[in-house]
């Protein structure tokens, strides 16, 4: 799972109010590159959570993300490779995200969260 | 006047509840008025639940359904845990009908293209724009199996998809594709249920269901949760099986329709079936715009005997034999589509809408 799908991914659990951002649990975590495409980062960009992205990408132990980024940054190189490793290239393979109201546990195997909810969850 | 539902279904009154029953198929439309008389369905009788049935006897109801809501998804997942290699081996990574000149003879090698017309047509008329500067930035693919749409859609549109399936199977497979297509950067696969799709709301440009419609056994969920999903502006394309619209003077398809369907549901996991007319009801009582139907049957009508005859090879033949039990009985169930669509029982149906720019109390 990419930093990009976990700033898509909310727990929506029965009564809780903001299931996003999930927490991230580590159990494994692999660098795997990606081509950069410019036009997609930017796409990107603007639909991400950056807060979010942010504290996700230091759970993943990568800490080279400014805690606050507009789009003018997007024309300095430097800012792109960073962001584009820690959304595209970051992969959690095992471990577990994290339900923030409820710390419930969604399991994530061989790359893949598994969101399915239990019948009282519902 | 006080005779039990039996344990697989439960009150009609309310389209949010599961509208299964023994014969498999909804024998009400939706916001009709319940009417106070008993209406028998074969062994199977029910009445207006609100006024007769005590609070205990809808907890066990209650609990059977969720019981057989679980024994259903289960289902799902093992049958396209055990069925999407073969089906790949030979029909390639789109697990959706291909859309074919009416009365034309069609052979495997036809799939692929047909497949990727029946999504480009699916696009064009949900009025998706061909310009770039309108294409969808974020699609979700409700159903995904192996990802075939999702790869798609990312390559024509540049977009992220996000495909979700029941299938643990096929989501690592679909994942395995995506990087083998150089596409891990654009798409992701989740198991997850469509009914309680893990997103915030008002996410994706595109909700796209290509055929995983007929595996919702509470249609307004399903549809409130791709509604819920999609973002102000955003396109909704369902693309599915249906049954023909009632006629106003019938409350029900006739005995011998809601059998066939009931046979072919037990072979495909499929729970109750709707038509594209009782769709249409539920996007219009959830505000949404510009909702487009039609009847694609036609065009997909010569499928099946390809898939028969696919299956009669010496390859379709031993890989059946190989696959399992539950994608067997799948297959015998391929002459039961072809009477279903001859007979005008089954549709082949496109329902599109778009969420209105303006949304209030979200």
């Amino acid at each position: 799972m990419r930093l990009l799908t976990h700033n898509m991914l909310s727990s929506n659990i029965r009564g809780v109010v903001n299931g996003f951002p999930l927490r991230i649990e580590v159990g494994k975590v692999v660098e795997k590159n990606v081509e950069m495409n410019g036009d997609f980062l930017k796409n990107m960009f603007v639909k991400i959570d950056w807060k979010a992205f942010v504290e996700a990408s230091q759970s993943m132990g990568y800490t080279e993300l400014p805690e606050e980024a507009d789009l003018s940054m997007l024309d300095s190189d430097e800012f792109l490779n960073r962001f584009h490793h820690a959304l595209l290239e970051l992969h959690l393979e095992e471990g577990a995200l994290v339900c923030p109201e409820t710390g419930r546990r969604f399991p994530v195997s061989k790359g893949i969260p598994n969101m399915l909810l239990h019948e009282d969850e519902v | 006047m006080s005779s039990l539902c039996c344990s697989s279904h439960t009150s009609l009154h309310h389209l949010q509840k599961n509208l299964y029953n023994r014969n498999g198929t909804i024998t009400t439309t939706p916001f009709r008025s319940t009417s106070s008389s008993v209406k028998t369905t074969g062994s199977v009788s029910y009445n207006r639940v609100s006024a007769v049935n005590t609070r205990e006897q809808e907890m066990v109801l209650e609990a059977g359904i969720e019981e057989n809501k679980k024994k259903l998804q289960l289902g799902i997942a093992e049958f396209y845990d055990e069925s999407s290699g073969i089906w790949e081996n030979i029909w390639g990574d789109h697990m959706h009908h291909g859309f074919y000149d009416p009365d034309s003879t069609v052979s495997v090698s036809d799939h692929r293209l047909a497949q990727i017309r029946m999504i480009e047509k699916s696009l064009t008329f949900a009025s998706l724009s061909e310009e770039a500067s309108k294409w969808p930035k974020s699609v979700v693919d409700v159903g995904c199996g192996i990802g075939g749409s999702s790869r798609y859609l990312a390559k024509k549109y540049g977009a992220s998809c996000v495909g979700i399936t029941l299938s643990p199977v096929q989501a690592q497979r679909a994942n395995a594709l995506a990087a083998a297509q150089g596409l891990a950067d654009k798409v992701s696969f989740q198991v997850a249920d469509a009914l309680e799709q893990p997103f915030p709301d008002n996410q994706f440009d595109l909700v796209w269901s290509m055929e995983s419609g007929e595996h919702m056994p509470d249609k307004a969920k399903f549809v409130g949760e791709l509604a819920r999903v999609a973002a102000p502006g955003g396109t909704i394309i369902i693309v599915t099986w249906c049954h023909r619209d009632l006629r106003p003077d019938e409350e029900s398809l006739q005995p011998w329709e809601k059998n066939l369907l009931k046979k072919i549901c037990d072979s495909f996991y499929l729970p109750a079936w709707c038509s594209t007319a009782d769709y249409v009801r539920l996007l219009e009582t959830m505000s949404l715009q510009d909702i487009k139907s039609a009847d694609w049957s036609p065009f997909v009508a010569p499928f099946w005997p390809a898939v028969i005859r696919s299956a009669l090879t010496w390859k379709g033949f031993t890989s059946l034999l190989r696959s399992g039990l539950k994608t067997i009985k799948g297959a015998l169930a391929m002459p039961l589509m072809i009477e279903g669509f001859k007979k005008g029982v089954i549709k082949f149906a496109i329902i599109t809408c778009r969420k209105p720019e303006d949304v209030e109390g979200e």
